[in-house]
Order: structure tokens, then C-alpha cells, then sequence
């Protein structure tokens, strides 16, 4: 377009034949996304591609036209094309055929090229992708609709008749009230009101006053004004030119970083067809308006998106901020008032004059107006850009319109912001995305990057990488950033290198909270906040990292030599035992196991295997190494249990030491105890040892024999169990020091089940599942109905409704509030229930037990729907519609486990935590009376026995140091494994076996063990999928 | 907005001050007696902000601001030492502690360092923050200064004087994060930059990072060796400042103890460089009449304005940036450098040695003195004329090191002959004072009568202005200066070398003319010259100026032809002015240097 724009008829002008010449092409449009994402994964390829089929079927000119446009948004999914309302991704070149044949010529829609619902259906509208459904498209209302560099496309969409509305119609006045009354703040962070920056900088006196937009984007993560630069430069020219003639600038700079060639190309390009147009330059659009643009290039130094760095730059100085006052506003660029505002801010300008301040103000929240852009990466789906209305919630913008996380894993962490920004954990998904809750949170909005975490994601790591960041992009001219952050990355490094002290987490915090006190500019006062942010939610995992030496999501190379060893509450040697199965080395591969861990053939049954979920593996084929499935074989290969290193030590055999409860933490303390030379003694107030491994456990998933013969090692190793002795109704804690025990290690678990708190809980034939499971276990028979409803999601409802099943229940329900993927029970013990007939009633939530002749009927209950999240990261359930009446003779109700300690404390008293459960050091299972030990349920509430396995190792150890002074953990020492590897070898191509189960028919009349083992040979080869991790990190 | 007669009310520490609109936290609080400490704070340079040292915390700010950046507002309510306040301060603090070389003990700035001083002023026991050191490479590529990355904890002092004052830019920060280190481009030696070697950076340095090239073994050895004979020159600007490195408050005179220590520390003579100051405004003043006459009467091409060449800094400067100037220099050697011609050479006859056998030692306020006297040129009386070069702190080291307990020392004079001078010869060590002296000498040749101002003080070229300028005309002139009857003289002084850039490129552009520039390196002159005690302030420079021009006044000589020395060497040795011997031993010729050194 060569014509020039004398004035606004001329404009008008263009716009009408652009309209007209649009509503003239009766073809068809290919759009092809030409944004950053997308052309690195060759949507040019693509385009050529499709042009040459195009061709080929003679369909170029009128009949279809390819157009490349700016960023579209779901990046990852790229390289993306649109025609019609078809949303292609993935798209290849090879598919250009397809593409033409079926849907250009066809009129079909290639289906397996569509974004699919998540019953793999395809979506066949662009509005129903949910990825878009939920967005508002102000900022990039252009961005993936236009050709970018296009005048004549921007005009035709209403370009620049923003800037004539402004000249023609308004004084600059009218323009700031209409910029107060659309209520946008600055986007590039920090959220100032742009009007008011405006009015600051239209007052200052001066003659000459310069307009600059900061596209010096440089967090990690963040492509939002590269995006908008890329795709549509013009709305930042437009927007531009009004603030420079509500200021009074005639010159204006756009400061665009050098890592961004085609976004400097592009607005290059776009500012020249302005100028040409007269757009730019002398008297615009006939008014006494003079304006143009340069483009000035930044070298990628972060703290030029500083508003006094960047002017320093421009200048031609090193890119250093100076200390403010004076602001910009009054002494900006070349000492002279200067307005600075981000790309984003920009590109909201035009559509804020054109539509009014008013239509603008519509979304949003009460403080904080419009939309935001934001760039989402990291553990995402939908990876890419993004513009939603300020204050949706964070679980919205991740779940709704990002797709969630890959693999279904749970969320754990947003950094908002970057590197200046704060992480949000799971429990605030529910916060609203604007400027003031998430400062409350410690987080910033930023410029808008979202990096997403998932589990796999160590939050230390996490500090430690963006301080690496800060650190190196730090100018180092004031001392706390240029040497305070420094030592505070070193803090954070020895952390994670397993070098950590008690009071580095205080240091970095103290070190934290002055760095922002006292730093030159805004990267220093804002370098802590990852910091700061990660202690603050996750402190935890740096105790773990500083006490325990460990990082349980697999992350810090000095802590982890494998990842599913690291997430092993028990830190098996996992590896270590795969590779010795593999080799057919079976004793020693169960030797290994029993190093840290005495139950290999109760977990090889019921353990949640955590270290599958970190596996390696998965990442090669998307399926873990099926451990548990090895140790399944290797235990049932034993034949006479072998006992381990046992260090005698008569002094030690002396000592009286009590354990309380002889459950899979009890027991493991005494394992340990007796390996170091002591006789402990284990009070159990059950009959039968084995605490929920017996109680709550059905024999179909462990077999008591199995279960019997482990205990009976430990037994064998020296540890005396007396049963029937309660603690609180046998016997008290002073009893047993009065009588010469000298520690005392409570592994009580937490027995007692939760009330659901409705009306008719009391009735006959509503039983708690924990006494269900007991009694059977325990008893041999339980009464059971017919019409069975078993309330709650957790692995006690469905061991009661699978138990009650086999015992001759004729229905047998689960009823659960939330939906099943959020069901805490293990997915393979859903499917087998499933598999066995009990039927599962998600979204649902009992509110009354219908109660005749004081006997149960029914419940009441009501269809619940997601909602908002709550503190777990999950949605909230939330009631909707009416209320139904399930028929039930029997409820057994499972909602969760607590302990009474006051029953069983007597005189003593210990400092408690959460829910009344024990406090107690992670580390050595110490409480608050220096000579009792605690750890398993009894501490963290209901978990796994694995990890009470841990736990019980842990305070052995801590014991022993009590009494002697000393650390004598042998165990600990890791011994290397002699298997031959070779790590240039591809690794194995086997696929992921499951492990065999017996029919249906023959599960549900008996307890017989529903589980078998693999075959030798299958064992082996699922053995040597595992990649060996740890492979060569061991001294 | 606030005029400029508004006052503004404060609150700090609780109590209500007055300060003036425009006045930073810092400033308001030391004019209310409240001290805030610094570290980066320069006066008279472009706010730096670094170090932090000086946060204050002001009601209502999210942050603590840095006082030496921040204005005051009204009703601004501050508090300069409250527990946060202390606490930040501490921290920074100690992060430069963490990143310093702080091995005190064997630092040049032991006692004198800021850092230390803060250190100690906060009660800083340990270090909490220990970790990864600054990595230590020292530069000795300069015969006068060392620097050390180690030592240097980056508040940009030197990088504001040597960019700001000097207008060299010669040091600049680079890297980023920790790594940054401030020094020549890339990272390269200090030799290779265009730096005059002024050591104003050496001056401000609040640590051990930048410090002269210590001459003080050589000095001890050659005062040693029984086969020399050491003779030593002091310059003007010492005696007003060597005091202050044993308490003394600036601006107080030592002359006589100063004498009195040189030869209680073995010097063999002790002589003044005064005396061949005062012997270049003889040549100097005739070397200008000269060109004049070349201009007015024989109307051959002359370089004109003359500049004075005392200064080795300038010197060096004009030869990097300059070089067409180069011509317009006066071809006379710095005071300093006659001195050591001279010393061994008509000295050395009179006392019957070899030049060879003569050690020559001057206590400069200078740093680029000690570049000067290796300068190959610098050889005419056959070896190295000037042997080497203290500076005053080296000096004060020197006598503190002998244990001489200084302020009790009598008042002794200096030897003849060359210890002789007149009071025009103590103004070189002002700005301004080469051109008085000077005007004294050349306004009474010409006319015959003394230069009509009160006290024989020029005003106009007097005080710290940056560039001064002033007319003189001279009426019924001799008959042999004729041609000069009417004429009024221009003349301009500058110092710092940012002032004689702006007034170079005046020159050239032809928007200013002169017959005469002085320019110093220094700002004040000598008396702020890189070599002197620390810490120099205007106020310092100041009282160092009064203390010269009182000295100047309280000689029975003030002109420098009427030293009767002079007379003496012209007579015995030199014959005339521009002569034979004058050519031969007290002139030099300059030689273009680039910008880029390879």
C-alpha cells in the first residue's frame, strides 16, 4: 500500500475498499500461524507446503488464499493452521495434501489433525477448544487474525482509527479521562495506573519530552510483548502515537531486546509503512501532530526492562539503573520527561479509545481492569499465550484454558511473575489473578509468565535456578544485589549440593528481607522473592534438603541418584535390587531391599510405589519400570528368609526400649533397634501384630502368612512383641519409665475414623470403615447388608466395599464427593473394585441417614459439581440440584482417619500439631519429651506403609543416638552394586507388563490373592527396563 | 512548585530541621549535625547509589531509600539510625566485607581505609556472610599506580573522577553479577588505556584497590648506599598538606618540620622544587613573550595560546586526545623535571660528583610524577634525571616508619642554593597560580613596573571555578616591547581535565582565544593532586589554597626573577633564558599518543 493518509477521509477510505475487497474474496483463507512458536517448528515448511498443493489443484488466486499470521496462542501445539473454523494442529508438511484434498477441496474436516475433548472426540469449532473459550482477546485481538505485515489488514480491523478518534475528536485531556476510566495499569509489572503516569508526564515542563515503550522482555518464560510485536506492531504504533500526543512527544523509541530479530523486523517494517502512509512523521492525518519512532536494540541484559537502565541504554550508556527520584516522568531519556510503558500496555490503547475507557472497565475486578496477557510454559498442556480478564482464578487459567498438567500430575507450584515474581502453591488456586491478591501471596502479576510445576519439580531448585538468573543478570552496581544475592545463591546451592546448615533457611531469609530493603532498583528488590516465596510454602522441602540429605522429587544432582530412590520413603536402594533381579541374583537383591526396608513381600503387595511415579522411564516410552511388579517376584522367590547384618552389641542389649504399636512403624523401629544390638520390646493392643497391615488390609491384597512370616523375622532378630497390652488401658507411659525403659518410640498409627457429621449417623447399620475392615480382619465375620453404600474415595472404602462385596453384599456402592481421578485410593485398587462390581457414584455427598425403627434405609443425598479449588489444589465440590435417596441397608462410612491422644497419653504431655496428630522431628522422630519417639500415622496422619517404614527407621536411629551419643546406622552406607552395565547399550525396548490377576468369578466368593507374579523370564526383562540412573554416582 | 527561598521542613530522628529545597536526605541531615555514613558519596560527581551504606528510612517509603539520591519533600519524616536502618547498614557492610580482600594487615590503606573504618564503626565481629572472594588480579602495568580487583568493592568513585572530572573514562565497570570488575575495557592492563595517570582515582579509592606505585624501598635503599649522594625537591603543594597525615587540620603549614624531617631521614640535601618553578616562569614567561613577538612583530606562523606544561598529567592527556595542541605546549620541562637536570648536573659540579652518584628523590602531590620522571625524554644529564618519586602519603608513610615523632620537630630552612625561592613560586601549587606568577614576572619585564593588583594576586584566575579567565593590558611598555604597547593579554586557567577539554575544543572551534592557558590536572591544582592526603573535599582544597597564598604573602621575594638563586644560576650555569644550556637541559618537545594503546 503506497497511498498516503492525508487526513481521516483517506483513512475511512482504505478501510471501506479493505472491507469491501475482503467481503469480495468469495475463497476460502488459510490462515497459517507465522508466530515466534510456530515457526521454529516450521509452520513455513507447512505454509510452502500447502501453497504448492494449493497450486496444484488450481485453486490459487481467487478461490483460496494463505495468509501468515502472528502468534495464535497454544504455541506447543504449533505449527497451527486455520481455515474455516477448523483449528489444525501439529500440523506437517506431509499433511498439506490432506489438508487440501480433503477440507479445500473435499469440504471435509481432517479430523485427526482437530484438538480432541478428553473423550478423544475432535473439536470441529475453534470457539468450543476450550483453550479459547475462556480467553478475551483485547491485546492480541489482532494476533493470529491479520497478516502482521499488513497496513492495509490492520485499517481494515479498525487500525488507526483509534489515533484519528484521538486527534480529530478529543483533547489530550478527554484521552487521560478515558484512560482513568478504562482503569489499566501498567503491564509491565509493577500495575502503576497508566493514565496517571500519563498526566505525570504530560505536566512535567519541558519543551521536548519523549514517548518509549519497554519491549525489553527478558524473564524466563515470558513471550507476551514478543508476541504482540511479532503479530501485530501496528496496534503498538497506534497506541504509541496517542500517548505521544496526550504527553506532547514528538519522538518516541521502542526498545526491543536483539533476541528478537523477527519482532524488530516486523515492527521495522510496520514503522516504515506508517511513515510512508504518514502515519508517522509530520502533521498526522492533517492535524498539527508530528511523531515518528525508532527502534533501539537492547543486548539481553534483564535489567534493562528497568525503566531508568533501559533510558541509560538508549542513551548508549552500559545498561545500569540510577537511582530514582527523579523519575522519568520529570527526568527521563537525555534528562527530559519521558513516559515508559510496556509493549502490553500499548497495544490496550487503541481499543481503550476506540470502545471507551468503559467497555474496557467491564472485565476485570473491582481494583484491577481489562485483561492480562499471559505466557504460559512449563508442566502445561496447553503451552502458550493467553489473554483472560484480570482475576481469573489461578486453577482456571491452568486447568480451563492451559489443559492442565501433562500426564495428570498433580499441580504444585505457579512462578508468577519470573524471577521477580513468587511461586503459588496448590493450596491458592483458588486466588483471582490480579495485581493485589497475588502480592499478598508474596507473588506478582509481572509481565504475565506462568511457569506451571508439577511434583517433579524441586522448589529449592527452583530458587536456586532463578537466583542463578538474578545473579547473572544482576549489573552489579549496588552491593546487596551484586553480592547479597550472590551469597545467597551459594546458601542455596550447598543446599541443594546435600551441604546445608541449621540456620541457612534464617540466613536466607534475613539476606532476603535486606536485599529488597536496600537495592538500588527494582531487580534487586524484587531478586529475593523466588527465595523468599518457595520458604515461605515449601519450607519443608528445604528441611528435608538441610536435614534429611534428601530430595524427594529427584531433582539436586548431590541428592539423588535416582529419582525413584529418592522419592522411596524408605530410600530403598531401587535401583541396586532391579539391577540384581536382573542377573537373577535374587538373595542378594532381597539382602539390598531388607537394607532399608524389612517388609520387601508386604510392599511388594500394597506399596503405593511412589518411585514409579518419578521413574525415568517414563519419559522414553511414557510408562515407569514396573517395580513393585519385581519385587513381587523377587519376594515370592524366597523361600527361607534370610535375616540381615545384625551388629551385636551387649551394652545395647541391656537397654530397655519400648515400642508402642506393631504396626509397619513399630515394627521397623524394632527391625532397626535389633540390628544394632537392642532388645526392644513392642506393646500391641490387638491381638495380632501388624497394626494396619492386619487391621485394614484384606487378605486379597496381602495374604496373612505373607505377612506373618515378615513379623516373624523381626521376632527372630530379637525384638519380643507382647500383644493385647493397650497403651492407656494396660498400661501408661510412666509405668514404663518408672520400670527402666529409657526411650519410648509411639507408633500408634491413627485408628479412630472420622463422622461424617449428618443426621442419622448414629443409627444401626452405619459402621466406620476402619472398625469394618477390624473386625472382619481380625474376627473372621462382620455383618454385612445387602445394599451396601460406602462413603468416601480413599483405599479404606474401597477395601470395605470390596470386602463387603465378597461377603455377599448385593450391591455395593461408593459414593464420593469429587470426581474419580481425585479419588486418594490407588487407581489399580479402583479398576480391580470396578472390575468386581462395585459401582462408583462420583459428585456426590450424603447429607442425611434415612433412618426407620432406629435401622438405616437409605441416604440422602446431593449431586455436587466442581467448583473453585480448594486447599488441596483440588475443586471444591459444590452442592447443585436436587437431592436423591439411595436405597442402603448398611453405610460405611470412610472419610478419614484420626487418633485420640488423650486416650492413650495418660499424665505425659507432648506438643502436638495439625489435627491433634504428634509433633515430631523428621528426622529423628524426637517430640517434645526428649525421651519419646514418634513417626508413622500417629505424626503425619494417614499415609502409606512405606513411609511408616521410614519413619520408623529414622527414629531407630534417632534413638540410638539418644542413648549412645553416637550414629551407628550401618545401613546408611551405600555399598555399590557389581552388575555389570554398559551405558552405551540403547536401552531396552521391552514393554511394561502388568501384573497377572485371577478372574473375577473366582475373587468375589473368597479373600484368595488377587495379585500373581510374573514367570521368571518376564520378571527379568521388566527388570532390565530400568535405566540405571544411578549409574556411575556412586563413590 | 517551590522556589528556590522556600524552606523545607524535615523531621529526623524525631527532631524538626529546616533544609533547602533540592538538598538530598544526606545533605539535610549533615547540615542538621546528624552523620550518615557513606561509602560511594563523592561530592562534586554525578549521585552514584551503589554501595547503600547510606539508607535511611523514610515514614510511609516501602523501602529504605539511599539518602545520598534522595531529596527531601516536606513534612519528610526520617530516621537515620533505627534498628532497620542499622541492621541494612550492617548487612551491606558485611557483604563487602564477604566479597573484599580484607587482609588488612599487609594493606597500603590499613588505617585509613573506609570500609575498615565502617567496619569497626558497627561493631562488625565476624563474618556471617563468608563465600566466594573477588578475583584478585593487580595491575603494575603503570609506573604510577597499582590496581587491585581483589580490593576493590566497586562503588565507582574512581570510575565518576576518571569519566566526570578527567573526562579520561579510562576505568568502567564490566561483567555482570559478582563477576563485575571495574577497570580498563576488556579487561585489560591500565597501560594500555589513555589515562593520565593523575591518580584521582587512587585519591578517592575508600580502600586499598587503587594506590600509587610505592617508591619508598628505593628510596630507603638509595639513602642506604653509601656511594650516593641523595638530594631531595618537595613541591609547593606539600607543605600545605603534609601536616594532615599527622592530625594536623588542612591547611596548616610544615614547611620547616618537613625540612627538618627529610634530613633527619638521611637525605643528604634538601632542596625545593620551588626553585626551579620559580626558574620556569623565567623561561616559561620568555618563551611567551617570544611567541608573541613571533606573531605581532614577524608575523611567522606561532602556536599560540601557550599552555603551561607543569602538569604531567595534561601533559600526557593532550598527547592522547589533543595532539594538535601538542605544539601549543610550552616546550619547558615541569618544575620537577629542571630540578633533576639541574640537580645532576650543575649541583652535581658544584659539589664535585658524577651525575651517576646523585640519587634525586621529589615529594610530589602527584601521582603522574612518577610516569614523568621515567619518560625516555627525561635523560639529559646523561642518566635518569629524577630517580624517584614520593608522594605526600608516601612521604608521611616514610616518617612515620623512622619514628619521628613529626609536630615536634623544629622549623628548619631549606639548603642553598637550590632550596631557594620566591613566594611565586609556592602559588604553582594552586590553580591559577602558574598564571599569576607568571603575570608577575612577564607584566614587569615588559613594563618595568609590577603587576598592578592588590597583594600582586590575579582574582579573577583565583578559586575553584573550573575555567577562570582574565585580561591584563599592557600601556607605556618598554621600547624594546614595543610591539606590545596596547595589547591586552587573554589568558585562561583551567583544571581538571574535563575543564581544559571543554576549553581545548573552545579553542579550536575559535569560540574562545587567548595568548596563555594554565591548566592543571587536578581539581584545585596541585594542592588536590592524586599524591596527597586523603579525604580531599572542596572545603580541604580550599584551606590548602589559603594556606599557599599566605605562604606566598608572608615571603620577603614574591617575584621569581628576584630570586637572587636564579640570578645566581643564570650567571654561574645557564647563561640566558632559551639559551644553549636552558635548551639542552630545561626544555622538551611532546609526542603524539594514541587513544587505543595495543
Amino acid at each position: 500500500m503506497s497511498t498516503v493518509i492525508r487526513n481521516k477521509a483517506d483513512l475511512d477510505k482504505i478501510r471501506q475498499s479493505a472491507r469491501d475487497a475482503e467481503a469480495a474474496f468469495t475463497g476460502r483463507t488459510v490462515y497459517v500461524c507465522a508466530g515466534g512458536g510456530c515457526l521454529a517448528s516450521g509452520s513455513m515448511k507447512v505454509a510452502e507446503a500447502i501453497n504448492k498443493h494449493i497450486d496444484a489443484a488450481g485453486l490459487a488466486g481467487t478461490r483460496v488464499r494463505l495468509v501468515h499470521t502472528g502468534c495464535m496462542g497454544p504455541c506447543v501445539r504449533g505449527p497451527l493452521v486455520v481455515i474455516d473454523d477448523a483449528f489444525y494442529e501439529h500440523v506437517c508438511p506431509e499433511d498439506a495434501v490432506e489438508i487440501v484434498q480433503r477440507h479445500l477441496i473435499g469440504g471435509e474436516l481432517v479430523d485427526r489433525l482437530l484438538p480432541k475433548r478428553s473423550d478423544g472426540w475432535p473439536i470441529t469449532k475453534r470457539s468450543e477448544i476450550p483453550f479459547f473459550a475462556k480467553q478475551t482477546r483485547i491485546v492480541l485481538r489482532n494476533c493470529g487474525g491479520i497478516d502482521p505485515l499488513s497496513l492495509t489488514d490492520y485499517i481494515r480491523v479498525d487500525g488507526y482509527q483509534a489515533l484519528a478518534k484521538a486527534l480529530l475528536e478529543m483533547n489530550p485531556e478527554q484521552v487521560v479521562e478515558e484512560m482513568k476510566i478504562s482503569g489499566l495499569r501498567g503491564r509491565g509489572g509493577a500495575g502503576f495506573p497508566t493514565w496517571m503516569k500519563w498526566n505525570f508526564t504530560r505536566n512535567a515542563p519541558g519543551e521536548v519530552k519523549y514517548v518509549v515503550c519497554n519491549g525489553d522482555e527478558g524473564d524466563p518464560g515470558a513471550f507476551m510483548d514478543r508476541s504482540v510485536l511479532e503479530g501485530d506492531p501496528h496496534s503498538l504504533i497506534e497506541g504509541m502515537a496517542i500517548a505521544a500526543y496526550v504527553i506532547g512527544a514528538k519522538q518516541g523509541y521502542v526498545y526491543v531486546r536483539a533476541e528478537y530479530p523477527l519482532a524488530v523486523e516486523r515492527l521495522r517494517r510496520a514503522i516504515e509503512q506508517a511513515r510512508e502512509a504518514g502515519l508517522l512523521g509530520e502533521k498526522i492525518l492533517g492535524t498539527d501532530f508530528s511523531f515518528d519512532l525508532e527502534i533501539r536494540m537492547g543486548s539481553g541484559a534483564f535489567v534493562c526492562g528497568e525503566e531508568t537502565a533501559l533510558m541509560t541504554s538508549i542513551e548508549g550508556k552500559r545498561g545500569e539503573p540510577r537511582p530514582r527520584p527523579p523519575f522519568p516522568a520529570i527526568k527521563g531519556l537525555w534528562g527530559k520527561p519521558t513516559l515508559l510503558n510496556n509493549v502490553e500496555t500499548y497495544a490496550n490503547v487503541p481499543f481503550i479509545i476506540l470502545n471507551g475507557g468503559g467497555e474496557y472497565a467491564k472485565y476485570g475486578t473491582e481494583k484491577s481492569k481489562g485483561t492480562k496477557v499471559f505466557a504460559l510454559a512449563g508442566n502445561i498442556n496447553n503451552a502458550g499465550l493467553v489473554e483472560v480478564p484480570v482475576g481469573m482464578p489461578l486453577g482456571d487459567l491452568i486447568y480451563d484454558v492451559g489443559g492442565g498438567i501433562p500426564g495428570g500430575k498433580p499441580f504444585k507450584a505457579a512462578q508468577l511473575g519470573g524471577p521477580s515474581g513468587g511461586c503459588v502453591p496448590k493450596e491458592y488456586l483458588d486466588t483471582p489473578l490480579d495485581y493485589e491478591s497475588l502480592q499478598e501471596l508474596g507473588a506478582i502479576m509481572g509481565s504475565g509468565g506462568v511457569i506451571v510445576m508439577d511434583e517433579d519439580n524441586c522448589m529449592v531448585d527452583v530458587a536456586r535456578f532463578f537466583l542463578e538468573f538474578v545473579q547473572d543478570e544482576s549489573c552489579g552496581k549496588c552491593v546487596p544485589c551484586r553480592v547479597g544475592t550472590k551469597r545467597m545463591l551459594e546458601i542455596l546451592t550447598r543446599i541443594c549440593e546435600g551441604k546445608g546448615q541449621e540456620g541457612d533457611i534464617e540466613k536466607l531469609e534475613e539476606l532476603g528481607r535486606q536485599i529488597k530493603d536496600t537495592s538500588l532498583c527494582g531487580l534487586g528488590q524484587t531478586a529475593p522473592n523466588p527465595v523468599l516465596s518457595t520458604i515461605r510454602h515449601f519450607r519443608h522441602e528445604y528441611e528435608e534438603h538441610i536435614r534429611e540429605k534428601k530430595c524427594t522429587p529427584g531433582i539436586c544432582p548431590a541428592l539423588v541418584d535416582s529419582p525413584c530412590r529418592s522419592a522411596c520413603p524408605a530410600n530403598v536402594d531401587i535401583p541396586g535390587y532391579l539391577a540384581l533381579v536382573g542377573e537373577g541374583r535374587i538373595a542378594e537383591a532381597l539382602r539390598l531391599h531388607r537394607e532399608r526396608n524389612p517388609f520387601a513381600a508386604v510392599c511388594a503387595r500394597v506399596c503405593f510405589h511412589s518411585c514409579e511415579t518419578k521413574c525415568r522411564h517414563a519419559a522414553l516410552d511414557g510408562t515407569a519400570v514396573a517395580i513393585r511388579g519385581v519385587k513381587r517376584f523377587m519376594a515370592d522367590q524366597e523361600i527361607v528368609i534370610q535375616l540381615p547384618e545384625i551388629r551385636e552389641n551387649p551394652e545395647n542389649a541391656k537397654r530397655k526400649i519400648a515400642i508402642i504399636g506393631a504396626g509397619p512403624a513399630g515394627l521397623s523401629c524394632g527391625y532397626f533397634l535389633a540390628r544394632l544390638g537392642y532388645k526392644p520390646v513392642v506393646f500391641e493392643a490387638e491381638e495380632r501384630p501388624g497394626g494396619m497391615l492386619v487391621q485394614a488390609i484384606p487378605a486379597y491384597r496381602l495374604p496373612r502368612e505373607i505377612l506373618a512370616r515378615e513379623v516373624r523375622m523381626i521376632e527372630r532378630m530379637g525384638v519380643e512383641i507382647r500383644t493385647g497390652m493397650k497403651l492407656g488401658r494396660d498400661f501408661t507411659l510412666q509405668q514404663l519409665r518408672d520400670e527402666g525403659y529409657e526411650a519410648v518410640f509411639l507408633g500408634v498409627g491413627a485408628p479412630q475414623g472420622a463422622k461424617m457429621g449428618i443426621p442419622g449417623e448414629n443409627a444401626e447399620g452405619v459402621v466406620d470403615a476402619m472398625e469394618f475392615n477390624k473386625i472382619y480382619n481380625l474376627r473372621g465375620s462382620v455383618p454385612v447388608g445387602r445394599r451396601v453404600v460406602v462413603v468416601g474415595g480413599g483405599n479404606s472404602a474401597v477395601d470395605a466395599a470390596r470386602t463387603a462385596l465378597r461377603l455377599g453384599a448385593e450391591s455395593v456402592t461408593i459414593v464420593y464427593r469429587r470426581t474419580r481421578d481425585a479419588m486418594p485410593a490407588y487407581e489399580e485398587e479402583i479398576e480391580e473394585a470396578e472390575n468386581e462390581g462395585v459401582k462408583l457414584e462420583m459428585l456426590v455427598m450424603p447429607e442425611e441417614v434415612l433412618v426407620e425403627s432406629g435401622k438405616v434405609v437409605g441416604l440422602r443425598c446431593r449431586r455436587m459439581a466442581l467448583a473453585g479449588f480448594d486447599r488441596t489444589g483440588r475443586r471444591r465440590p459444590e452442592a447443585v440440584g436436587e437431592s436423591f435417596v439411595m436405597e442402603a441397608d448398611q453405610v460405611i462410612v470412610a472419610i478419614g482417619q484420626t487418633l485420640n491422644l488423650d486416650e492413650i497419653l495418660g499424665s505425659v504431655e507432648l506438643r502436638r500439631k495439625w489435627r491433634n496428630f504428634i509433633d515430631a522431628n523428621p528426622v529423628t522422630g524426637q517430640t517434645s519429651v526428649e525421651w519419646i519417639f514418634a513417626g508413622g500415622d500417629a505424626v503425619t496422619g494417614p499415609a502409606s506403609v512405606v513411609a511408616a517404614v521410614g519413619a520408623g527407621e529414622r527414629a531407630a536411629v534417632g534413638i540410638d543416638y539418644y542413648l549412645t551419643g553416637a550414629f551407628h546406622a550401618f545401613w546408611r552406607e551405600d555399598k555399590p552394586v557389581e552388575v555389570p552395565f554398559d551405558p552405551a547399550q540403547p536401552p531396552s525396548k521391552e514393554p511394561r507388563a502388568k501384573l497377572p490377576t485371577i478372574p473375577v468369578e473366582r475373587r468375589i466368593h473368597s479373600f484368595e490373592e488377587v495379585e500373581h507374579c510374573w514367570e521368571a523370564p518376564v520378571a527379568v526383562r521388566q527388570a532390565r527396563r530400568c535405566l540405571r540412573c544411578e549409574y556411575g554416582k556412586r563413590k | 512548585m517551590a522556589t528556590a527561598t522556600d524552606v523545607i521542613t524535615v523531621t529526623i530522628n524525631g527532631r524538626a530541621f529546616d533544609a533547602e529545597p533540592g538538598m538530598t536526605i544526606l545533605q539535610a541531615a549533615r547540615a542538621a549535625g546528624v552523620e550518615v555514613p557513606t561509602l560511594c558519596y563523592l561530592e562534586g560527581v554525578q549521585c552514584i547509589g551503589a554501595c547503600r551504606v547510606c539508607v535511611v528510612e523514610v515514614e510511609g517509603a516501602r523501602n529504605l531509600v539511599a539518602s545520598c539520591s534522595t531529596p527531601v519533600a516536606p513534612g519528610m519524616k526520617i530516621h537515620t539510625h533505627s534498628k532497620r536502618v542499622r541492621e541494612a547498614r550492617r548487612t551491606v557492610v558485611e557483604l563487602l566485607l564477604s566479597e573484599h580482600d580484607g587482609d588488612c594487615a599487609t594493606c597500603a590503606r590499613s588505617e585509613d581505609c573506609e570500609l575498615q573504618a565502617l567496619a569497626r564503626q558497627m561493631g562488625i565481629k565476624t563474618n556471617r556472610y563468608e563465600g566466594e572472594r573477588t578475583k584478585k588480579l593487580v595491575d603494575f602495568s603503570t609506573p604510577a599506580l597499582v590496581r587491585d580487583s581483589g580490593k576493590c568493592i566497586k562503588c565507582r568513585r574512581c570510575v565518576s573522577v576518571c569519566d566526570e572530572l578527567q573526562g579520561v573514562g579510562a576505568l568502567f565497570p564490566q561483567g555482570r553479577g559478582f563477576d563485575t570488575v571495574i577497570g580498563p575495557a576488556f579487561a585489560r592492563a591500565l597501560d594500555t588505556t589513555p589515562c593520565a595517570q593523575c591518580g584521582q582515582c587512587a585519591a578517592v579509592c575508600p580502600v586499598g584497590a587503587i594506590t600509587e606505585q610505592s617508591h619508598i624501598d628505593r628510596v630507603w635503599d638509595a639513602i642506604d648506599d653509601p656511594n650516593l649522594y641523595v638530594v631531595v625537591q618537595t613541591a609547593p603543594a606539600i607543605r600545605a598538606a603534609l601536616g594532615e597525615c599527622f592530625g594536623c587540620e588542612p591547611g596548616t603549614l610544615v614547611t620547616g618540620k618537613m625540612t627538618a624531617a627529610l634530613r633527619r631521614l638521611g637525605f643528604d640535601a634538601v632542596f625545593d622544587t620551588n626553585f626551579t618553578a620559580d626558574l620556569t616562569i623565567i623561561e616559561e614567561g620568555t618563551e611567551l613573550l617570544t611567541r608573541l613577538k613571533k606573531a605581532l612583530v614577524e608575523k611567522e606562523p606561532v602556536a599560540l595560546p601557550m599552555f603551561t606544561s607543569c602538569s604531567p598529567g595534561w601533559i600526557k592527556f593532550c598527547e592522547h586526545y589533543h595532539p594538535d595542541f601538542l605544539p601549543n605546549l610550552s616546550t619547558c620541562k615541569s618544575p620537577q623535571q629542571m630540578f633533576g637536570a639541574l640537580a645532576k648536573t650543575y649541583y652535581a659540579k658544584k659539589i664535585g660528583r658524577k651525575p651517576e652518584e646523585i640519587f634525586c628523590v621529589s615529594i610530589m602531590p602527584c601521582t603522574a610524577k612518577k610516569f614523568e620522571c621515567q619518560r625516555p625524554e627525561m635523560h639529559d644529564s646523561g642518566v635518569q634525571d629524577v630517580d624517584a618519586v614520593l608522594t605526600t602519603r608516601e612521604l608521611g608513610d616514610m616518617i612515620k616508619a623512622a619514628g619521628l615523632d613529626f609536630m615536634s620537630l623544629p622549623d628548619e630552612e631549606m639548603d642553598a642554593p637550590m632550596g631557594l625561592s620566591s613566594g611565586a613560586a609556592d602559588i604553582f601549587a594552586n590553580t591559577g597560580g602558574v598564571m599569576e606568577a607568571a603575570l608577575r614576572t612577564v607584566y614587569e619585564i615588559v613594563t618595568g613596573r609590577e603587576l598592578p593588583m592588590e597583594n600582586l594576586h590575579v582574582t579573577p584566575v583565583m578559586g575553584l571555578k573550573g575555567i577562570k579567565e582574565a585580561a591584563l593590558s599592557f600601556e607605556n611598555v618598554k621600547p624594546e616591547w614595543s610591539f606590545l604597547e596596547g595589547v591586552t593579554a587573554k589568558v585562561a586557567v583551567a583544571h581538571t581535565l574535563g575543564n581544559a577539554d571543554r576549553l581545548i575544543r573552545k579553542i579550536r572551534s575559535g569560540e574562545a582565544q587567548y595568548h596563555f592557558v594554565e591548566v592543571m590536572t587536578c581539581p584545585g591544582g596541585c594542592i588536590g593532586g592524586g599524591g596527597q592526603p586523603r579525604f580531599c573535599t572542596d572545603e580541604v582544597r580550599k584551606a590548602r589554597i589559603a594556606a599557599i597564598y599566605k605562604e606566598d604573602e608572608g615571603k620577603p621575594i614574591r617575584k621569581s626573577h628576584e630570586n637572587p638563586a636564579i640570578k645566581q644560576i643564570y650567571e654561574e650555569f645557564l647563561g640566558t633564558p632559551l639559551g644553549e644550556v636552558s635548551h639542552h637541559l630545561l626544555h622538551t618537545s611532546y609526542t603524539p599518543r594514541p587513544k587505543i594503546l595495543s
